[in-house]
Parts: structure tokens; sequence; C-alpha cells
């Protein structure tokens, strides 16, 4: 049975939007709740509140909160009663910058055009005086979103932190501070006087822990099912549909595949890797190849597993390799860093002995040198201010992977590989 | 200003879709084809790039990583798929960028497709950090739509020494304007060279393997026409030859030089220097061009000399014998330098005591440079250091720095002559180190401790120490394998 090729086109087109441009978080509902809750509260009821959100990099932290973010500004009354204020901590990278977007976000620019401030509070409490029209619960409430929050902890006395958490500790304007970070450990990252302003409300969002009922693969399987299945609003014919979606189906419920899920779970949870995964497959199909298989599952999993070094080695020269050899060598006998020289006598000791190889003419050796190091497969130690020739390196990669690299590699003489297996050249 | 920039944005606009417009949408298969046959060998990754960017209506994923060694053809094939797909891409190479400001503005005019004119400096965007960049790009977004577009950026490993966390943004750049926009990194080394794993989004990433042997072959022999060119250009008298014969002398070619370099920019510049040298028995009548066996043998000694010359680019002059010896005259440069160098007396001998001074250890003075030493008692430590590995010798470890008193007590102790201790003296020493022949390693605060070391190798202070008549050797202790 086959797909006519628009159908494949439109499945593609579908299953890349959905995998790509997909903003619907899914599971962690406790999560998204509290969090739902905690926001919708501060506009409603003009409660100061502060926050951090923890969680990996790939577990969808943002998507979540967007998704909240998303389902408040669907309530009729979030225009009118609430400001959002979005931070990132790779584009604002210093507070006077955060403060001028916070400030254009708040649509003040032209209140604070011309105004001079003695500090920084000053003018975060002007901003927010701006907002406030008497009553607590009249005035406008304020969510800063701080993402990357990390990064804001870096900077200079970390005043921004230090007067939103001043700010919501003390009744000022209700204002819902809520970071969002990768590091679990950034509550040590904050000054103490910060810290002590802090509410300490901390969700943790872990991938893989969502239900105590359903192990990680069943999650897995549930999340590769939302993204792949086609839904019945997609305008494509039924049978192609169908087809689909039934080789989906007993593509999952086969032995073979939840073994290999189960292999990429215990090695990458996150959804961002499964994603990854899967446009990598979704991108392969065409009119010759109109359905999954397992075995691009398998090869997805040999990719993921793969050691890239190893394939690095591999397209090394044999000059180089040999160099990478002798350093091997050299550090395994002495325990010690070598330096260009003795990679060159080793090596020239080598080369004497074996007329096959060629090179040793000083130059080229050194050139060859020079390209394993910008490869970064070896690296000067620094705090070693000498000559060139002199300068002390370390070897970056394991003696396993090199010799799992030359085993693979097809063509070298076999003066090399015995070399690379004994020191006794 | 922000007036004028936008029309100028706008009618640049609109001339590009005109352009766009009359052409019809790529055949996926004729860019397929086509780059396929501009590329050889790459079928595998052109297809993993075609699979990712084939299609308009769909979308992008939000970074790519494309890795692979030198000349591995990354940069070409991904400028000539997106180039013959329609899609509209910035290429920036991060060696042009010396500061984050520039790659900004680099990546801001380029979308915009505005130029600096040497006359008038503007429309031109100036941009200073990342959050104008976010801000101006979602500006220029409202005028062109840059949903879809590709941004490309080669030698993504300078970044790394450019702002924090500018490559961590970049891979953000999607979430952070809000603009779908691919960015495809291009880069020699691994991805996990750049950062811890846990801390960045990984993106997809494509690998571009080195060439094998057989490909290499497969795409010298492509070149087929120039070297017709260059037997055209170099000789009086046509050479006609067929494309087994250019075949046959890259297989010569390639089993010298394959174990040294892969790299394929590098062999096609040898290989064509090679080439002369190869048709030149013919050039000559003393072979015919059927007698490869001859040639070879002709060859193979050639070919072993020039290999010394791989990657250094010797100048090469147009008759084939010179060849030989300007690449000989290149490697004993270093030794010409050392000749040509008019340093006064005093100082040569100067520089041959911080060479010993460096070299020789300590305890070894006494019995080197006076006359009436005690005769050494062979003790059991000397047979041990007698016996010490290669690995430790002074030539392998680098030099050792030394005092300014013991500089002159060797000074001293080889020159013949009586010489007073003056105010020449002491400025040929801070001569030789403003010639970075001694490096100063204690700070310059210290007037009596002043310590040195000696930045020359062997063959220099060899060559010095001749013109002297004076022999070095005599006076080195861990020389004698040189």
């Amino acid at each position: 049975m086959s797909t006519p090729s628009s159908d494949v086109q439109k499945i593609r087109c579908y299953l890349k939007n959905q995998l790509i441009n997909n903003t619907q978080f899914i599971g962690h509902d406790r999560e998204k709740k509290q969090i739902f809750d905690l926001l919708k509260r501060t506009i409603t009821h003009g409660e100061s509140n502060s926050a951090l959100l923890i969680g990996p990099r790939g577990a969808g932290k943002t998507t979540l909160v967007n998704n909240v973010l998303q389902e408040l500004k669907d309530l009729k009354y979030f225009d009118s009663d609430a400001i959002l204020v979005e931070l990132h901590g790779l584009v604002h990278t210093d507070d006077r910058m955060a403060l001028k977007s916070a400030t254009t976000q708040m649509n003040l620019d032209n209140a604070v055009d011309g105004k001079v401030f003695g500090t920084f509070a000053e003018n975060l409490a002007f901003l927010l005086a701006c907002l406030r029209t008497g009553e607590k619960h009249t005035s406008k409430s304020i969510i800063f979103i701080i993402e990357e929050f990390d990064l804001f902890c870096n900077h200079h006395n970390q005043t921004l932190l230090y007067n939103l958490f001043d700010v919501s500790q003390s009744a000022q304007a209700p204002i819902c501070v809520l970071g969002i970070t990768c590091r679990l450990d950034v509550i040590e990252l904050l000054e103490k006087r910060v810290k002590s302003r802090f509410s300490h409300r901390q969700f943790f969002l872990f991938p893989g822990q969502e239900d105590e009922n359903k192990s990680n693969l069943d999650l897995y399987l549930e999340k590769i099912e939302y993204y792949l299945k086609l839904p019945g609003s997609l305008k494509i014919s039924a049978a192609s549909k169908k087809a689909w979606n039934s080789n989906l189906e007993d593509i999952m419920n086969e032995k073979k595949f939840k073994n290999i899920l189960q292999r990429i779970i215990d090695i990458d949870l996150s959804v961002h890797t499964l994603k990854n995964i899967l446009i990598r497959i979704v991108v392969t199909l065409n009119e010759n190849r109109s359905s999954l298989s397992i075995e691009q599952f398998q090869e997805q999993l040999n990719i993921l597993e793969k050691d890239e070094t190893v394939q690095v080695l591999q397209d090394l020269t044999c000059l180089e390799l040999c160099l990478i050899i002798a350093i091997k060598h050299h550090m395994e006998i002495y325990d010690t860093q070598p330096n260009f020289e003795m990679i060159l006598t080793r090596y020239t000791k080598f080369a004497n002995a074996n007329s096959n190889m060629q090179i040793t003419q000083r130059n080229v050796v050194m050139k060859a040198f020079e390209h394993i190091e910008k490869l970064e497969l070896i690296s000067k130690i620094s705090g070693n201010k000498t000559q060139k020739e002199y300068q002390p390196f370390s070897l970056l990669v394991t003696p396993q992977q090199i010799s799992e690299a030359i085993k693979k590699s097809h063509g070298l003489p076999t003066e090399v590989v015995q070399w690379a297996n004994s020191s006794f050249a | 200003m922000a007036r004028r920039f936008q029309t100028t944005v706008r009618r640049r606009v609109t001339s590009a879709y005109s352009v766009h417009g009359s052409e019809l949408s790529p055949n996926l298969k004729h860019v397929k084809l086509y780059t396929n046959e501009c590329f050889p060998c790459r079928s595998n990754e052109i297809d993993q790039l075609l699979n990712l960017f084939k299609s308009k209506e769909e979308p992008y994923p939000c970074s790519v990583y494309v890795y692979g060694g030198p000349s591995t053809g990354k940069s070409s094939i991904i400028k000539h798929v997106l180039k013959n797909l329609k899609i509209n891409y910035v290429m920036i190479n991060i060696i042009e960028c010396y500061t984050s400001k520039n790659l900004y503005e680099i990546i801001l005019n380029k979308f915009s497709g505005l130029h600096v004119y040497p006359l008038n400096g503007q429309p031109y965007t100036k941009c200073e950090n990342l959050m104008e960049f976010t801000y101006q790009l979602k500006k220029i977004s409202s005028i062109i739509n840059l949903n879809g577009s590709v941004l490309v950026i080669d030698k993504v490993d300078e970044l790394r020494d450019m702002d924090l966390n500018l490559l961590n943004a970049l891979l953000k750049l999607k979430e952070l304007t809000g603009i779908s926009l691919c960015v495809v990194f291009v880069s020699e080394i691994l991805f996990e060279k750049y950062v811890s794993r846990s801390n960045v989004c990984e993106p997809i990433k494509i690998y571009f393997p080195q060439y094998t042997k057989e490909q290499l072959l497969e795409i010298m022999k492509k070149d087929y026409n120039q070297a017709q060119h260059l037997i055209v250009n170099n000789f009086q008298k046509p050479i006609h030859f067929d494309l087994t014969f250019y075949h046959n002398y890259l297989n010569v070619f390639l089993s010298v030089f394959f174990r040294a370099c892969k790299d394929l920019a590098e062999l096609k510049h040898m290989s064509k220097v090679n080439f002369i040298k190869y048709c030149d028995p013919i050039n000559q009548n003393e072979n015919t061009i059927n007698d490869s066996v001859t040639l070879w043998r002709n060859m193979a000694p050639l070919l072993k000399s020039s290999l010394e010359t791989l990657y250094l680019r010797v100048l090469i002059k147009n008759s084939a014998k010179s060849v030989e010896i300007q690449s000989k005259e290149f490697l004993f440069s270093k030794e010409k330098l050392a000749q040509s160098l008019e340093l006064p007396y005093y100082a040569k001998f100067l520089l041959i005591a911080a060479y010993l001074a460096s070299y020789n250890p300590v305890k070894d003075d006494k019995r080197l440079f006076m006359k009436f030493h005690e005769k050494s008692k062979k003790s059991i430590k000397d047979v041990k250091l007698k016996s010490k590995v290669s690995e430790h010798y002074n030539t392998q470890l680098g030099p050792k720095m030394f005092s300014f008193d013991r500089l002159l007590a060797i000074f001293y102790a080889i020159l013949d002559k009586k010489v007073g201790f003056n105010n020449n003296l002491l400025v040929q020493v801070s001569s030789l180190v403003e010639l970075q022949f001694l490096i100063t390693i204690s700070d310059n605060c210290s007037l009596d401790g002043q310590k040195y070391k000696c930045n020359i190798n062997f063959e220099f202070v060899n060559t010095i120490s001749k013109m002297l008549g004076f022999n070095i050797r005599k006076y080195l202790s861990d020389f004698s394998h040189m």
C-alpha cells in the first residue's frame, strides 16, 4: 500500500510543524496548576510573590510558562489588571538594559523620558509608582518572568534581583517574580540580602518524575504518540492517514522498539533530545519512504551512542595518528606531559625503524602536530610560557578511544597498528 | 534616519522579490543532481542537508551544527544548497568579526541588504549588544519577512573567545526573537568542546567525514582540464595526454602524500606543483608518455623531497629543476638567517654563553669551564645519571633559566681574550633581549637578580659558533646524540 506523494508531503509538513513549532506543553499538570494559581492570585488579589522554576535544559520550562501565560491571557481581566514583563538573562546582560527593557514593556517610556534618577531602586520605584492608582486592589499587578535567572545573579550587586524581591516582600505594588533556570544550585548564587527577601518557593521540573503510576517508558511512548499521530483534522485521504496511524501503532507495540526507546531514555530523558531524534526521522520521509520503521530508530540510537571523538580520530592522517600514539606511549611510560621535542624524537625513532614511514621532516611533523592541536585532541598546559617546541601538552582522548579508532580505520600500515598496541617499536 | 532606513530596505526587498518572483520554485531533484555533480562523494551529507531544507513550506529546525575536518566541503556545500533552493540566507565567518558588536552589525546589515558606502555611511544599522540585536532583527523581520531564513555562521569555534553565552544565545535565536530563523553553525571541532553538555540545547548535527583515498582520487581526476592547461602554460611543446595518464600520475602522487595529508586543498596544490615535474622528462624527450614505469622511477625521489615541503608553500618558479634547490634553500633559510644576522663580536659570545647556561646543568659548569678542575669521582649517582633516558635530556625539556651572574661567568670562561666588564657589555645583553634571543623571566624592577632564558635552537647557535670558530659541542653535556 503506497501513500500518494502529495499526502506524504502533507504528513511531513504537519509532523515538522508539530515537532518544531509546537508550543503545547504535555505532562507535569501539578506544577503547571501551581504556577497558574500563583500568577492568577497576583492578578486577581494583588498578592506579591516570588518563585523559581528549576529544571534541566530541554525539560520544557519555557514552554510550560508560555502555556500558563497563554491561559492567563485568555482570562478577560488580564489586559486590564496585569502587565507582563519578560526578561532574558542571555539578552539583558546587565541591569541597566534589563530596566530599560522593562520600562518599554510597561509602556512607560514617556513617563521616564527626561527624568534623572539617583539610584536604580529609585528608578524602579518610580516605575512601580506610575502603575499604582491608589489602593492595593485597584492597581495593576506586574508579572516578571525572568529567564536564565542564574545569569542575573552575576550582575553587579544583584541590584535588579534585590529590588524586585524587596518590592515583592514589602507590599508596595503587587508584583510576581518568576525566575526560570536550569541550575539547581541557584539559591546559593544569591547574595545573603537577596536570599532573605526571596520567598523560597521553588518548582522543580524533572523529566521522568511526573507520575508514580507510570514508568518513564510509558510516558515517553505517550509523547511519541502525541507528536507523531495524525489527527482527524488533517486534510489528507483517509486511507493514507489510517495507514500511517496503524503503522505507528504497530511499531509502538513492538518489543524491539521498546528496547530501543529504553536505551534512549537511559542516555537522555529530555524532551529536546526526543524531538531532535524525531525531527531527524521525519525529515527523511519522501515518496519512496512513506512510513516509519524500527530501523530508523535503531539508526538514531546508534548515532546517539556513537563516540564522536573516535570518528575524528579516524579522520586523521597516518602521520597525525602516529603522533597521537607517540603521546599516548609517552604518557604511559613516564606519566608526565610530553612536549613536541619528545614526541618528535619518539616518532622519529619509530619511523626510522620502519622504512615504510617516509615523513620525518621536522616542519611537516610540526604542521601535523599543530593540526591535532587545532582539532583539540591535545591541549597546551597553561601557565607554561616557553617556546612552542617545549610547551607541554596533555592528551584529551583516552587510550580506549585511540585503539577503537585504529581498529575501525582501514588502510593503516601494519607497523602503526602494532605500534599502537605496544610501545616497543 | 529610521525612516530612511525603512524605505531603503523596502526598495531593496521589492527588487529582491521581483527577481525571485520571476523564477519558478526550484526543483528538488534538479538541485540534488546538480549539487552532487558539483561536490562528488558527498551524497550522504547533501541528502541530510536537503532533507532539512528541501521545502519552504515546512519549518526548519532552529539550529543545525555542521562539523568535519578542513576542506571537506562544509561551507561550500551549505552555500550551494541554500542558494539553489532559493532560500534567503546570510553567511558570515566569525574570523571577520573581531567583536560581538561587529558580528551583530554584519548580520543585521546583510539581512536588511544594506552596505557601507565609502562616501556615505548611511543607512547602516548600528548595534551594540544582544538586546538591540534581537530588537533590530524583529524590526527587520516586520519589513522583510525573515521567517524561513537561514543564518550560516562559519568557524564557530572562535565564538568561545567572544562574549560569554553568545553561542547559547545564537542557539536559541528562534526563542529569543520569535522569528523562525534557522541558524547553521559550521566548525571543525566537536560540539562537546564548547560547553558542558548539560548546559545547552543540542542542535541537530551533521558530520562531514574526511575523504577516503579513492574519493580523493575521483575528485582530483576532475582537474584533468586544469592539468592540461598547466602543461600548455608551462612547456613550449604541448604534450597530449589522456585521462588514464593523469589517473596514473594521481595514483603515484597519492600513494606518497596520502599518509601525511588528507586536506584536499593542500593535495590539489601539491599535485599541481608535482605534475610539471612528472611531465618534465617527456618534455625533454627522455621518456615517452607510455613509459609509466620509468616516469614513476623518476618521480619517486622528487615526490619524497617535495613531501618535505608539505603545507609550507615554498615559492616555486616555473622551471622544474630549480624546485628542488629552492625547497632545500627554504629549509636552510634559518641557517641563512643566523649567518646574515650582524651581531657584534661579544654579543655572539654572549648568545653562546646564554645557550650554554640554558642547556647545561649548573653542577657541570665547573667541569666544563675551569681549566684545573679536580677529577670528578664517579659515584653511583653519576652512573645512574649516565643511564638517563632520552626524554629527560635537556634538549627535550627546553631551556632552563639562569642568572645574569652565571651568564657573565660562562662568557668570560669561553672567551680567550680579556675584556673589561663595562657598560657596552650590559647594553648588548639588553639588545639580545630586545631581539627576543633572550627572554627575561623575572620582573624588570629587580636590578640584581635578573633571570633569563635562551630562546634559540641548536642549529642557530651552531651556525653562530661555527662563524666564530668556536666548538660548542665540546661544552654541551647532553648533546652527544645530536
